[in-house]
């Protein structure tokens, strides 16, 4: 891939690390939106779509609230179409998901590293904060926006390193037979992963009739196409 | 203060500054920061005369420890920013910004994360399956974030009006319903988008594939559920994944 096209990746995949906490929350940190667009910057619609869902039902698995530790998938997607662009078609989904998910994995992390820096840093402005000192209150959130776009920076590199890696040693490299194997592996993990955590939302209450007439009626809708 | 000579809110960059209001999240303060740099600009009026001291003192507590709806904060940044314009004692305030943490971290995680979040990217995951592509993408973060604009600006004004009394907004009845019909609506549209994209995704399985799919699936879900204090979907995908390189290796 044309360093040009690396480095707008990487833009885009900061500006998606940053949105899914920091700024602005607007949902371009959804897989289902951060892969297609860099499917559509790639040349490669389709596989974006396709890796887009997929890791759009791993998000399902994820609740978001209070201090919860959770993967970031949204530069992990990113990731994750270059590698499967990539690879040409030989590898697809498999290849993509597993070096989505080691990416998803770091930003977990990267996120837990982030807010423990920024609680330093709080702690090294409490007195400034005490005394009601607006500059110290505003640099203070500036920079540790500044950290975490460079978080994301860092992140969506280490995913677009990982795509590259992988181009290297496995695209054309493996039987066809395994490739089928690790597409059917991200597959059934993305529907059980999807499945399991829409269920937790829906509990055991009215929702859980109203899901199971959504998949009755998805299910007929799927079998007429 | 009285209502006929305050001057109009800046309440427009409070919004702009609410859009960043989990921009220092840290386990110290949690949102605090953040909540004390969109509500500074409300508070600027209480410069006026004296020494400074009510200004400097109200941004202070602005950033104390706050925790609740990212998309809700605004409700709690204008009830505070009220109280302050009102001479409510301090101590009053800070008991206002705490009892509000847990009412609105509740609403945001139903009425948003377990709600309009889900049911919006459930439609968007079925319009994808069914060939609609990047249109699909586009009217999802068009609609979603009509939502998401309508509820941060609702509950910044909402703040703002009530101020100490800002329980009042929690019972709106329109508030109240979408709450209600988040849930099943989720619920409904995600259940549609399974089978669906289980059918756009497996399109390159063939025979047998499928039957293995689907037990594979059913397994990694039985997995997940009765395992769930401990296994995560990631950790299910990078084990099957990591099963696959192997059974793919070993196979003759």
């Amino acid at each position: 891939m044309i360093l040009e096209l690396q480095l707008i990746m990487l833009a885009w995949g900061t500006l998606v690390g940053l949105d899914l906490v920091s700024v602005p929350q607007m949902m371009i940190a959804r897989p289902i939106v951060a892969g297609p667009i860099a499917g559509a910057l790639l040349g490669d619609l389709r596989t974006g779509l396709e890796l887009g869902v997929l890791f759009e039902l791993f998000q399902y698995d994820i609740l978001p609230v209070g201090a919860v530790r959770y993967p970031e998938y949204g530069p992990a997607t990113i990731a994750a179409v270059s590698a499967a662009h990539g690879a040409a078609g030989t590898l697809g989904l498999g290849l993509g998901a597993l070096v989505g998910l080691i990416t998803g994995m770091a930003g977990g992390m990267s996120l837990h590293v982030v807010r423990r820096l920024n609680a330093r840093a709080v702690q090294r402005a409490g007195p400034a904060l005490e005394a009601g000192d607006p500059r110290a209150l505003e640099w203070l959130h500036a920079t540790s926006i500044l950290r975490d776009a460079a978080r994301a920076a860092v992140v969506t590199a280490l995913g677009l390193g990982l795509a590259q890696l992988a181009h290297h040693y496995l695209a054309g490299g493996l039987p066809s037979r395994s490739v089928a194997l690790l597409n059917l592996a991200a597959l059934s993990a993305a529907l059980a992963a999807g499945t399991a955590g829409t269920l937790r939302l829906v509990g055991r209450g009215p929702g859980l009739r109203w899901f199971a007439v959504g998949v009755v009626g998805g299910t007929v809708v799927a079998w007429l196409r | 203060m009285s209502e006929a000579t305050r001057p109009r809110p800046p309440l427009g960059r409070t919004l702009l500054r609410l859009f960043t209001v989990q921009g220092s999240w840290n386990y110290e303060r949690m949102q605090g920061v953040g909540m004390g740099v969109a509500e500074e600009p409300l508070l600027r009026d209480l410069r006026v005369g004296g020494d400074g001291g009510a200004y400097r003192g109200a941004v202070a507590r602005g950033a104390h420890f706050f925790n609740a709806h990212p998309y809700l904060c605004g409700l709690a940044v204008g009830a505070a920013a009220r109280a302050e314009h009102d001479g409510v004692p301090p101590e009053q305030v800070e008991r206002l910004r705490t009892a509000l943490c847990g009412p609105l971290g509740s609403l945001g995680d139903r009425l948003v994360w377990a709600g309009w979040l889900p049911l919006t990217s459930g439609l968007a995951l079925i319009g994808v399956a069914l060939g609609l592509g990047l249109p699909a993408i586009l009217v999802f973060l068009v609609i979603y974030n009509a939502g998401h604009v309508a509820l941060r600006w609702w509950a910044l004004r909402a703040g703002w009006r009530y101020g100490a009394r800002v329980a009042v907004a929690l019972r709106e009845p329109l508030l109240q319903r979408a709450t209600a019909l988040a849930g099943p609506a989720m619920a409904l549209a995600v259940g549609a988008a399974l089978p669906l994209v289980a059918q756009y995704l497996s399109g390159v399985f063939l025979g047998w594939w499928r039957a293995a799919l689907a037990v594979v699936a059913v397994g990694g879900f039985a997995l997940l559920w009765w395992g769930r204090a401990t296994l995560t979907g990631l950790r299910l995908g990078l084990v099957l994944l990591a099963v696959a390189a192997l059974a793919g290796w070993l196979w003759p």
